[in-house]
């Protein structure tokens, strides 16, 4: 039917681990210079799917269908790029390496120079600024941007026809992102065939030509990205995509007195000032958003205010009362009052305990509660924010990132705050689990009332559901105001496109 | 954080002090000890006056900070002092017994980085496997031996028993390297705990960087397994084995006293013991000062090596 020959095609593959099949029935076509995506929640098959095109797959596995890759050579750019370079090598070393087995027909003494004409030729075409000095550099010294630059460039020197990217954009801010998504486009433009996987999908939709959408290792759609978008026909597809349009706001039923007040504030690492700010307060039930690029100083304000970064010279009131600056001088009420949430969940619980004791601790450390009582209020926190009975009594290596993120949450709902500090909470989820967690938050400060959640945040799309937005930029806070007026009227550029912020109404 | 120059600079000045602070406390230690050279020297015949005459000879009645400040500046221009028993300068001491020293430490080393390397690397490779379970049991059941043990062994069958090798380098001075023979069995028990230690260390190593993502990637774009193995695992995992490395040549350096002992070998070791016995305290000093400094040099240069092989972490200095 396709005149054009595919550059790599999978034909009804099936991989199962144990009694699960992670992907069952993937059928995928790839084309030179055109881009297919992958979209799904986490869990999904996309992974494993796209690591099948390179030979690799899951250890243990039980693998059938058909993978063919006419010329062989895929090329791999990892969700962390930083993960694949070398630490103890620079940056030309493995580059070399790649190109030195294809010189081999070459006369000795012109290899070198081969080689090194090569390598320079695919950091061009990777838009490596300073190549030369580049290949001197440790992966250390490279920003993530730059660290992606290379590793594309090491599938570009391969000759690769096809490149699998995994979730490139994850965790990156709106300028790297549109960064990335204009060096994929360079790379079909090449005649080289993209499989994205990703479930950001406004990079999906500036990006496909083809889409599959994956459920539970089930291709349930596939289309070309218009139809797909204009008219979805399956529900999943449409659940999918409504979850990248606006959550329900984070607004409480009424606002309430003043919690919070930050007065001026200079916070430093050592000696260098990282963060200064005029007077900030919080009222109960209100949701302020500290919105901002990586290095900004969004975390060292939410550690300030939880007393983990004591190194500022501000005072913080909660109630009128001051609260001492480190973690270790506060009281239980006071310690209980101020909760934290973290950005990598897994890392905040320890992992050989089931997660159920682990949240219900709070309730018997802070609060004083006996063990039994306590277990019985984590059980029901669990269960409120949608984790089964069953679930909460593994070890936390046994749930997922947006499972756990929820149990992060419970743990800390369970010493009833006043405040809670959600630190970049959503940043690595898909767009279906990270609807649900914001709804979850919305739904618990329409409960609660007096709740005030202090959300850190780099995507303007969830700070555009809270209550107030506060901008901080170089570690100055250059904008803070009701979020409607900020995002209808903004008094400063945000940095990020109209287009990213949604109809708040 | 900061760049090489100022962290070799920083480290270089640590160096040095650290040596200054070498001198200081071997002169403290040595200034400590009961009774002095003079009371020793005398002998049979502890007399005051005779006591004394040899005091105001040797200027031990001078102060202390006085025959601190005469002996650091007589460091500083290699001269070491003369020793109590023979009167002869304690430099000469040093490198009459540097030589054979010396000779152990190199061959040991030369021959102990490529076993130990590459029994690490072959382990690793075929982890879990027969190769490894045979080459780690060994290693392990060798390093459990002390080194007097093993060599009373290893005399026993080869010298003794076998007569293949001389028992001991009695008679052959301090020109070792006339009679190779003498120094296979000294050798192979220096080579023994070593060629343990790190050959574990790299395979320790060596399993993280094969298991890595970034050997992953390399072997997914088709580099041949001898260069993934060597060229980019392996630096990986070289650094914890480096700081061992610097110990076991600081180790080797410093005289190891019961292989010398056992093979009648005139190194650093068999020296020391003979100045403790004579209590040839200037002898001990210059001893002393010389293993200090070796220390303080090959920490620098492993430091130099870490910093280079893990350039993530910057090397405290």
């Amino acid at each position: 039917m396709n005149p054009v020959n595919a550059v790599a095609e999978i034909d009804n593959l099936r991989v199962i681990v144990g009694d699960r099949a992670i992907v069952d029935g993937v059928n995928l076509r790839v084309l030179p210079g055109r881009i297919t995506a992958l979209v799904g929640a986490s869990g999904s098959g996309k992974t494993t799917t796209g690591l099948a095109l390179l030979g690799e797959y899951p250890a243990g596995a039980r693998v059938s269908g058909d993978v063919r890759v006419p010329d062989g050579l895929v090329g791999y750019v990892p969700q962390q790029p930083g993960a694949v370079l070398n630490p103890a090598r620079r940056v030309g070393a493995l580059l070399r390496d790649i190109a030195r087995t294809q010189v081999r027909h070459l006369p000795r003494r012109d290899r070198r120079a081969a080689v090194r004409a090569r390598v320079l030729r695919a950091l061009a075409l990777a838009q490596l600024p300073e190549a030369t000095a580049m290949l001197r550099r440790f992966p250390h010294q490279l920003s993530g941007g730059q660290q992606q630059r290379v590793v594309l460039a090491q599938a570009l020197l391969l000759g690769a026809k096809v490149v699998v990217a995994d979730e490139p954009t994850t965790g990156q801010d709106a300028l790297t992102k549109r960064g990335i998504v204009d060096q994929l486009a360079a790379v079909s433009r090449e005649g080289i065939g993209v499989v994205l996987l990703s479930h950001d999908l406004d990079v999906v939709r500036a990006l496909a030509d083809e889409v599959l959408v994956l459920r539970d290792g089930h291709v349930v759609e596939s289309g070309p990205a218009e139809r797909l978008w204009l008219a979805p026909r399956h529900p999943w597809t449409a659940e999918l995509l409504a979850s990248g349009a606006p959550t329900a706001r984070i607004e409480p039923a009424s606002e309430g007195a003043e919690v919070l007040r930050v007065g001026r504030l200079t916070a430093r690492h050592g000696r260098t000032a990282v963060l200064r700010l005029p007077e900030l307060s919080l009222h109960a039930g209100q949701c302020l958003a500290v919105v901002g690029r990586s290095g900004s100083g969004k975390t060292t304000l939410a550690r300030c205010l939880a007393g983990l970064h004591r190194n500022h010279d501000g005072v913080i009131h909660l109630d009128g009362t001051p609260l001492p600056r480190s973690l270790r001088d506060r009281t239980r009420r006071q310690l209980a009052a101020v909760q934290y949430v973290f950005q990598d969940a897994g890392a905040s619980f320890d992992e050989h305990r089931p997660v159920l004791h682990q949240v219900a601790r709070t309730a018997v450390r802070l609060r004083g509660m006996t063990e039994t009582d306590a277990l019985a209020e984590a059980r029901s926190t669990l269960l409120g924010l949608g984790l089964a009975d069953d679930l909460v009594h593994r070890r936390p290596g046994h749930l997922s990132g947006g499972e756990l993120q929820r149990a992060a949450l419970a743990r800390a709902l369970l010493a009833r705050p006043r405040v809670l500090i959600c630190d970049e909470i959503t940043s690595g989820l898909d767009t279906v689990t990270r609807r649900a967690i914001l709804d979850t938050l919305a739904g618990r400060v329409r409960e609660r009332g007096d709740l005030s959640l202090v959300l850190i945040t780099h995507d303007l799309t969830t700070a555009a559901l809270a209550t107030h937005i506060a901008v901080l930029e170089a570690g100055a806070l250059v904008e803070e105001a009701p979020s409607r007026q900020l995002l209808t009227a903004p008094r400063h550029p945000l940095g990020i496109r109209p287009t990213e912020v949604p109809a708040t109404d | 954080m900061s760049g090489p120059r100022t962290w070799l600079a920083r480290r270089l000045l640590l160096g040095v002090a650290q040596t200054a602070a070498v001198v200081l406390l071997v002169f403290a230690l040595t200034e400590a000890l009961p009774g002095d050279a003079a009371v020793a020297l005398a002998g049979d015949q502890p007399d005051p006056e005779r006591i004394a005459a040899i005091r105001e000879a040797m200027d031990l009645d001078r102060p202390a900070h006085e025959r601190l400040a005469a002996w650091a500046a007589g460091l500083a221009h290699g001269d070491f002092g003369t020793s109590l028993a023979s009167g002869r300068p304690v430099s000469t001491y040093i490198t009459d017994g540097f030589g054979p020293t010396l000779l152990l430490a190199a061959l040991t080393v030369v021959l102990l980085v490529p076993v130990g390397v590459g029994l690490g690397v072959l382990t690793a490779r075929h982890e879990g496997g027969p190769v490894d379970r045979l080459v780690s049991s060994v290693t392990l059941g060798v390093y459990a031996v002390p080194e007097f043990a093993l060599g009373v062994l290893l005399v026993t069958v080869f010298a003794l028993r076998l007569g293949w090798l001389p028992p001991t380098a009695v008679g052959y001075g301090t020109d070792l390297l006339a009679h190779p023979a003498a120094l296979v069995l000294p050798v192979l028990v220096l080579l023994s705990r070593p060629v343990c230690s790190l050959a574990r260390l790299v395979r320790a190593g060596m399993i993280d960087a094969l298991d890595s993502p970034y050997a992953a990637h390399a072997r997914r774009y088709g580099i041949p397994g001898f260069r993934i193995r060597y060229g980019h695992a392996l630096p990986n995992a070289l650094a914890p084995a480096t700081q061992q490395l610097a110990r076991t040549v600081d180790w080797l350096l410093c005289g190891v006293i019961v292989v010398e002992a056992l093979y009648v070998i005139p190194g650093l070791g068999t020296v020391l013991m003979n100045a403790v016995a004579e209590r040839d305290v200037p002898v001990v000093q210059g001893l002393a000062v010389v293993f200090g400094v070796a220390t303080v040099v090959l920490n620098l240069g492993a430091d130099l090596v870490s910093r280079r092989l893990a350039p993530r972490s910057e090397v405290a200095a």
